[in-house]
């Protein structure tokens, strides 16, 4: 009879001893501390449940969990963080010669004019908390915690479409094939959840350009891809029963299955067998754990309220709601995606709709983390492939003349941490008076990641996985971590 | 243990002595014992390359690199590290750690002292420099990696003489058995006849045995009866169907473009070509060459030139925005760094941005083959704007013969039709004559039109109006943008059929108008006009039949007057300064002596008003304005030219009802015709003029550094002379039997399939960083045999499968589970759980629901909803099939990169955007729902239910239950088995039987599959929860 690992955790040393005389050898051992669920390790030196394929944190890890927002299409940095009352005197102006002389634009075929933020109530931008930094009031529920924030003004990437940026971004790849930054997240440290997945994606609006790749898990194995929740249909796939087939019934078929495969397991002794028997267990608890996760009902009226919330919708406010209910559950790297941000034209009236949608949402997270003490150690992150241009594009695409809006500007944008112990109300790096160049402290997407690993207590470059011959890590073979970002 | 899952997932980079080492450790903190020394044991001498070499490239070349090194000292090459560095003292002084500054640094105490400045090393990694030192510091020659023994030629190896075989005993199994010994293990024995021929049929075909050949094959096991098995599997076309699946994976063969929008197209034709080339044993060495340049081949075949479709399934991205030549680039990049993988086991794309570090390629090299692959044309195509489309080399492929059938029966139609139109028209000509005559007699009499009585006139811009004598009314005073003028009057006429507006032109207008707002183009445009008439106090919109003009501007026909709609209308460039008319005629006459009230609504903008106008009515039959004017003019023409002559006879027919239905059904019958295209597929096409080459400096394509002509790595094989300095040329190269990788890598892949791990575990690479194969000899005899046989692909198969160590019991002997945990020395046969299409492929046969066509069009089976969303513009549609193609094995799912199946990617496969070697194979929660929950497989579930009922009617429910397990694990199952299932069906039956409506439920929910005749709901509902159980077994998707 061999042994699984629920058995193993029982045994005694002289049964133990038995075993080994007996010849369970190191397959067993191997498995010895293989939680029975997800992110699960053979290798880790430490008892917890939380297990990876790091034995140990490099360093003392600030976060334990990420909640990693990424605005598909990518915000407007310059009307929604990096206040430029100098492109605002020169709108109009034709820009300078070195913003598209020899430059890579999508969209912009001519040389196009400066376009400032408008000049309304609604477009202003106000000192925000003791910190004083300053945000638009696009944002006013985010104004109001920005002294949580820690906002990076300086992010530069080399992609100028969205599919290899968004790759870029979020696998530090511009093509596909590689692992994306959650999946080497729950390849490094695991899951704490064994019932749920360590790298969950929540998504509102159109799938991004880069696909399922941008979760995917490249050369790490498939069971480090993020899993995605959804908010119609079944919340993750085949996890309803088939109709007509209740509990009870899928019950008495795992049993019989196990039963079974208990028997399949004692004539070929195969150890994958064991865990194939403890995954249909799994398989039955996620059966009720999940769908009561994102059942948001239970939520008290005053968490409706703070996030704006509506039971059975699907929205970006009930999907911040779901990762607050996920982290909680241990669930190691959320990633909510939200499509809809590209705004070549009309940007004065697509722009103040699309914060309406997120501002109250990420506050309401930002403000629930705290409040519940999670924030400590959980890392909010405010993401996009990259930024927007200081110059107006009034073309979308199809040749039509539209109101006024941005190109894709790769040379500067902006990104937010907060919690997870980065600095609280914070500001990082500077560009020039029109928005366009970097000028100090550049924070290239290498950076980002070395930093957002340097927080979990990962030391980027020794996160490595060997495929083809090389050691792979998510920062290819730069990143520089931003200490002074570091609480 | 077939099972890579643990494996691959913990591989440390310091392989398996650490990952022993770390058990050992943890088995001490854990339990606090000492393991027998077997674990520890290892202590061969310490490799540079393997152990050493990485840790200086993770730690210490950033600084002490080939650039401006710090301190003088490089540790990217032996010279460099064995010399003094500027400090004075020796860095490496081998067999004296104590007296190296490089072990003095790395160890020292002192945090001023201590290299790399952030204290990276491990006391491991410290301890293995101090060891490797002590050692000798054996660091080889700077071209050691030449030496590496994949870059050395394939031996000719002679089997081990010194071993006890079996008289049916191959090769394989004296270099295999020869090494257990060595090792002191035993191999196990054969596995039980039904087991070994399902794990054959399932290795070579992917689709499991019938219980009638289960059973005559466990009647006659012999190895004569297994031979001759293998043979017929070999020749069979699942065959082909089966292996092409991990080439496929190699080829990143998908159905859509990938990145945004990841629209379809179509190249299916290549993965039916890989299918029949695998089927015929295309020789691998052609095999490679009709892939990579089957094109450039003198008199190339269809088929060869669909082969070139390999390197056309490179991803490309068509979003708004982006620059053709940096897709194209990396087009190639895919392409060059694909071809390394696939065919070489070797990562050259490490030397895309500088030479590699480990392996002997240069980025020179790199580019090099680079310029081989750098002449086919660009792959996307401006639309408009910045919008571009996916096109690049199609090709047309030969029209099935169901095709041609159709086609020649709708050409055939199409001729009937048009002579049943020609003897219509010679039969009517005569009749033409007649009909023009009347109509020159209708045209004569024009309506009468009598000016509206005006009784007010109204302009909602203050606009000043004057009524001249005319009757008409001349506009003046403020030109606002837009305007209504309401205009109301008396019909003074019986029965008022029609409205007449005149606008006119008048010295007072700009330009003398019609229009009022430009004098170089004085347009109007009429928004909507409108009548209304008094009724009871209340005004009474009247509707309009039809509208017509002297004269419409392109695209503001007059009829857009009375749409409905204000942002379209009736205006008149570029006929300007000249009077026009409209007609509107009323739906219904109106009685004489009503009130009337016109708006002219002028909404267009920047005062494109009429500037003057007058108000006709009529009582007139206006028919004649529904002949167009160009016919008008025509008919009265004393001499007509030929275009003229055409032009009338056609409106001349246009009024004959046969002509026009006859003319209608041939439209159809075109359109039938048209669409009935040759299937058309992606193929590789050589520019005439070949492109210049340059090395990207960094990889960068806006970065060319100097130019560079085709070449090959220095490391392998030579470029032969007579060979063409192009694709085919490279191709042939590539699958030359000289070239020291092809064979050792394609046998080794081969291998991993039938085994479940290569003899080379790293089947992706077999750089200088590989793992050494566990049978170097083995390997390169199959390598040998591969190139001696002309690169047959099946005989290789055929060795392997015939050989004693593939039919061995796969059971986890404890001597082999102990001392070969990870079946290295293949002391018990292979056991893997089936890849994510044989799981569907085993279930649809067990199910007896598999269509068993081959190749076409990809097949859209179930999926849930909302899989495939929305990515952008001309994001393709799912179009669930409810056919026969509903139930076609995996390989002809459809692959979208964005969302490939559901199922399959719970099952490990990947979404084919780039070259993936070897699939995961992992053991999740998700594969249990997928296989208790997917609706696809509970249509499987019924389909096997529905069959066993109906095959063995008349026997009992025991009996019943064996052949259904039989039938998915290919044996009979035990009593004990049998049992558990019938107490799983009762208690269903039970269940559903105090529950009909949800069996209803149940089988309702399950389209597309017949259920049997004469059998109650719950009773079938129980049968498919049976059915369910057994298609979850891991026996089922294990073989």
């Amino acid at each position: 009879m061999p042994i699984s690992q629920s058995d193993l955790r029982k045994l005694t040393r002289r049964h133990l001893f038995r075993q080994l005389g007996s010849g369970i050898g190191a397959i067993a051992l191997g498995n010895m501390l293989l939680e029975d669920g997800w992110g699960a390790s053979p290798l880790t030196l430490n008892s917890s449940t939380a297990s990876g394929a790091l034995a140990a944190p490099h360093f003392p890890a600030t976060a334990k969990n990420v909640i990693y927002i990424h605005l598909v299409g990518a915000p407007s940095q310059i009307d929604l963080f990096d206040e430029k009352p100098e492109l605002q005197k020169r709108n109009g102006q034709l820009c300078p010669d070195e913003f598209f002389k020899g430059k890579q634009l999508a969209f912009i075929r001519k040389q196009p004019s400066l376009l400032g933020t408008p000049k309304k109530k609604a477009f202003e931008f106000r000192s925000c908390g003791e910190s004083g930094i300053r945000i638009s009031n696009l944002l006013p529920h985010l104004q109001q915690i920005a002294d949580e924030l820690t906002l990076i003004r300086s992010m530069h990437t080399e992609q100028f479409n969205h599919a290899p940026a968004q790759l870029l971004m979020l696998s530090g790849f511009e093509r596909f094939g590689r692992p994306s930054v959650g999946s080497w997240i729950s390849y490094g440290l695991g899951s704490e959840n064994r019932n749920l997945p360590a790298f969950v994606v929540l998504i509102t609006g159109q799938v991004l350009g880069a696909g399922n790749s941008a979760w995917g898990s490249g050369f790490l194995p498939t069971v480090h891809q993020g899993i995605e929740f959804r908010s119609k249909g079944d919340p993750v796939l085949f996890l309803s029963n088939p109709a007509g087939v209740q509990p009870s019934s899928r019950r008495d078929v795992i049993d019989a299955v196990n039963q079974l495969n208990r028997r399949q397991l004692q004539r070929e002794q195969d150890p994958e067998i064991e865990t194939r028997i403890q995954q249909y267990e799994l398989a039955y608890r996620m059966q009720t754990s999940v769908p009561e996760l994102m059942d948001i009902r239970s939520e008290p009226q005053h968490v409706h309220q703070l996030y704006g919330t509506k039971p059975g919708e699907s929205s970006f406010a009930n999907n911040c709601l779901l990762a607050r209910r996920l982290v909680e559950r241990g669930v190691r790297f959320v990633q909510l995606f939200d499509q809809g941000w590209d705004m070549h034209g009309s940007i004065a009236t697509r722009l103040p709709q699309k914060c309406k949608q997120v501002d109250r949402p990420i506050a309401a997270l930002i403000a629930d983390l705290k409040q519940r003490g999670m924030l400590d150690d959980t890392l909010v992150v405010w993401s996009s492939e990259f930024g927007r241009t200081p110059m107006g594009q009034g073309n979308d695409g199809a040749g039509n003349q539209t109101k006024i809006g941005r190109d894709h500007h790769k040379e500067s944008f902006a990104t937010w941490m907060a919690g997870g112990g980065v600095k609280r109300g914070f500001c990082y790096g500077k560009t020039d008076e029109l928005g366009y160049n970097i000028v100090a402290d550049p924070m290239h997407i290498h950076d980002f990641n070395a930093t957002l690993l340097h927080l979990l207590g990962i030391d980027h470059k020794k996160l490595t996985f060997k495929y083809q011959g090389r050691n792979f890590r998510l920062t290819d073979v730069k990143g520089i971590v931003a200490k002074k970002i570091l609480a | 243990m077939g099972h890579l899952s643990f494996e691959t997932r913990f591989r440390f980079p310091t392989g398996h002595f650490l990952r022993l080492l770390l058990i050992a450790l943890l088995t001490h903190l854990l339990i606090g014992v000492h393991l027998s020394p077997c674990l520890a044991q290892t202590t061969a001498k310490i490799d540079f390359a393997k152990q050493i070499q990485p840790i200086f490239e993770k730690h210490c070349i950033e600084c002490h690199g080939d650039s401006e090194p710090e301190g003088g000292l490089r540790l990217t090459q032996r010279d460099g590290a064995f010399v003094d560095g500027d400090s004075g003292s020796a860095v490496i002084v081998a067999r004296h750690p104590d007296r190296s500054g490089l072990f003095v640094r790395i160890s020292s105490k002192d945090k001023a002292e201590r290299m790399p400045p952030d204290g990276g090393l491990t006391d491991k990694e410290i301890k293995l420099i101090q060891r490797w030192i002590s050692e000798g510091a054996d660091w080889p020659k700077e071209n050691s990696t030449r030496q590496h023994w994949a870059y050395k030629p394939v031996r000719d190896v002679v089997p081990p003489k010194n071993v006890n075989l079996s008289k049916s005993a191959n090769h394989i199994d004296a270099f295999v058995i020869a090494r257990l010994k060595e090792r002191g293990l035993a191999p196990s024995h054969r596995a039980t006849p039904a087991k070994l021929i399902r794990r054959v049929y399932l290795a070579l075909t992917g689709i499991p045995p019938t219980p009638a050949e289960v059973a005559k094959f466990v009647a006659d096991p012999s190895p004569k009866a297994y031979e001759k098995m293998v043979d017929q599997l070999l020749a069979s076309p699942r065959f082909g169907e089966h292996w092409a699946r991990p080439w496929l994976d190699l080829a990143r063969y998908a159905d859509s473009n990938g990145f945004q929008a990841d629209q379809l197209r179509e190249s299916w034709a290549y993965r039916d070509w890989v299918i029949r080339a695998m089927n015929r044993d295309l020789p691998f060495d052609q095999f490679a060459i009709e892939q990579l340049a089957g094109d450039l081949i003198p008199n190339a075949t269809v088929d060869q030139k669909i082969a070139t479709g390999f390197h056309r399934a490179a991803a490309c991205n068509v979003e708004a925005g982006v620059h053709p030549e940096q897709n194209r680039i990396n087009q190639i990049f895919d392409r060059v760094n694909t071809t390394g993988t696939a065919f070489l086991g070797m990562t050259i794309e490490c030397a895309q941005c500088h030479n590699h570090k480990y392996d002997p390629i240069t980025q020179d090299e790199y580019y090099q083959m680079f310029s081989f692959f750098n002449n086919t044309p660009l792959e996307v195509k401006l639309v408009s704007g910045v919008r571009y489309d996916f096109y690049g080399p199609s090709m047309e492929l030969p029209l099935s013969a169901e095709k041609v059938a159709a086609r020649n029966k709708l050409n055939s139609e199409i001729e009937a039709v048009k002579n049943r139109m020609k003897v219509i028209q010679v039969r009517d000509a005569a009749l033409q004559a007649d009909w023009e005559k009347k109509l020159r007699q209708q045209l004569k009499i024009e309506p009468n039109w009598k000016p509206l009585e005006i009784t007010s006139i109204e302009t909602s811009g203050g606009e000043q109006n004057k009524k001249l004598d005319d009757g008409s009314v001349l506009i003046s005073g403020s030109l606002p943008g837009t305007s209504v003028y309401t205009v109301t009057g008396k019909s003074s006429v019986k029965k008022l059929t029609g409205i007449k507006i005149e606008t006119l032109t008048d010295e007072s207008l700009p330009g003398t108008g019609p229009g009022r707002g430009d004098v170089k183009r004085p347009n109007f445009i009429l928004s909507e006009f409108s009548l209304e008439t008094r009724s009871k106090n209340r005004w009474l919109k009247q509707s309009f039949e039809a509208a017509f003009a002297d004269f419409s501007q392109n695209r503001w026909p007059v009829n857009a007057a009375i749409d409905g709609k204000r942002n379209t209308g009736w205006a008149i460039a570029p006929q300007f300064f000249k009077p026009h008319w409209a007609v509107f005629e009323l739906k219904k006459p109106i009685d004489p002596n009503a009130t009337l009230r016109f708006k002219l609504d002028q909404n267009y903008g920047r005062g494109r008003t009429i500037g003057r106008f007058r108000i006709l009515v009529s009582s007139d039959d206006l028919a004649v304005y529904r002949v167009p004017a160009d016919i008008r003019r025509i008919v009265n023409l004393k001499k007509r030219n030929k275009k003229q002559s055409k032009r009338l006879s056609d409106y001349y027919n246009a009024t004959n009802v046969e002509f026009v239905k006859l003319n209608r059904q041939l439209k159809k019958l075109q359109r039938s015709l048209n669409a009935i295209k040759p299937e058309s597929t992606l193929v590789m096409v050589e520019m005439n003029k070949p492109r210049e080459t340059r090395k990207l400096i960094r990889g960068e394509y806006l970065n060319p550094g100097k130019k560079v002509e085709p070449g090959v790595p220095a490391v392998l094989n030579s470029f032969a002379k007579d060979l063409p300095r192009n694709r085919l040329g490279f191709a042939k190269w590539l699958a030359a039997a000289e070239n020291p990788l092809f064979a050792r890598v394609a046998v080794n892949r081969w291998w991993a399939q039938l085994f479940g791990n290569g003899l080379v575990e790293s089947l992706e690479d077999f750089g200088v960083q590989s793992q050494t194969p566990s049978h170097p000899e083995l390997l390169d005899w199959l390598a040998r045999q591969l190139v001696e046989n002309k690169f047959s692909r099946k005989k290789i198969i055929r060795t392997v499968v015939l050989s004693k160590m593939f039919q061995q019991s796969a059971v986890f002997r404890p001597s082999s589970r102990t001392n070969d945990p990870k079946n290295r020395w293949l002391s018990r046969g292979p056991r893997m759980r089936m890849s994510a299409e044989m799981i569907r492929d085993n279930a649809l046969v067990v199910s007896g629901l598999l269509e068993n066509k081959i190749g076409g069009k990809p097949v859209m089976p179930y999926q849930p909803n909302r899989i495939w969303r929305a990515v952008g513009r001309n994001a393709p549609q799912w179009v669930e099939t409810t056919g026969r193609d509903r139930f076609r094995r995996g390989i002809y799912v459809v692959w979208r990169r964005a969302a490939p199946y559901p199922s399959f990617v719970n099952f490990d496969a990947p979404d084919r955007a780039a070259c993936v070697v070897s699939r995961s194979r992992t053991n999740t929660p998700l594969q249990a729902l997928t296989l208790l929950n997917d609706q696809a497989f509970f249509e499987m579930a019924l389909g096997l239910a529905s069959r066993t009922i109906t095959e063995n009617k008349s026997s009992t429910l025991r009996e019943k239950i064996k052949s259904m397990m039989a039938r998915s694990v290919s044996r009979t199952p035990e009593a004990d088995e049998v049992e558990i299932l019938v107490r799983l069906f009762e208690k269903q039956k039970s269940h559903f039987g105090a529950n009909p409506k949800l069996a209803t439920q149940l089988i309702d929910a399950i389209r597309h599959v017949d259920a049997p005749a004469k059998i109650s709901k719950p009773e079938l509902a129980a049968w498919v929860m049976v059915a369910n159980a057994i298609l979850n077994l891991d026996e089922t998707i294990n073989y």
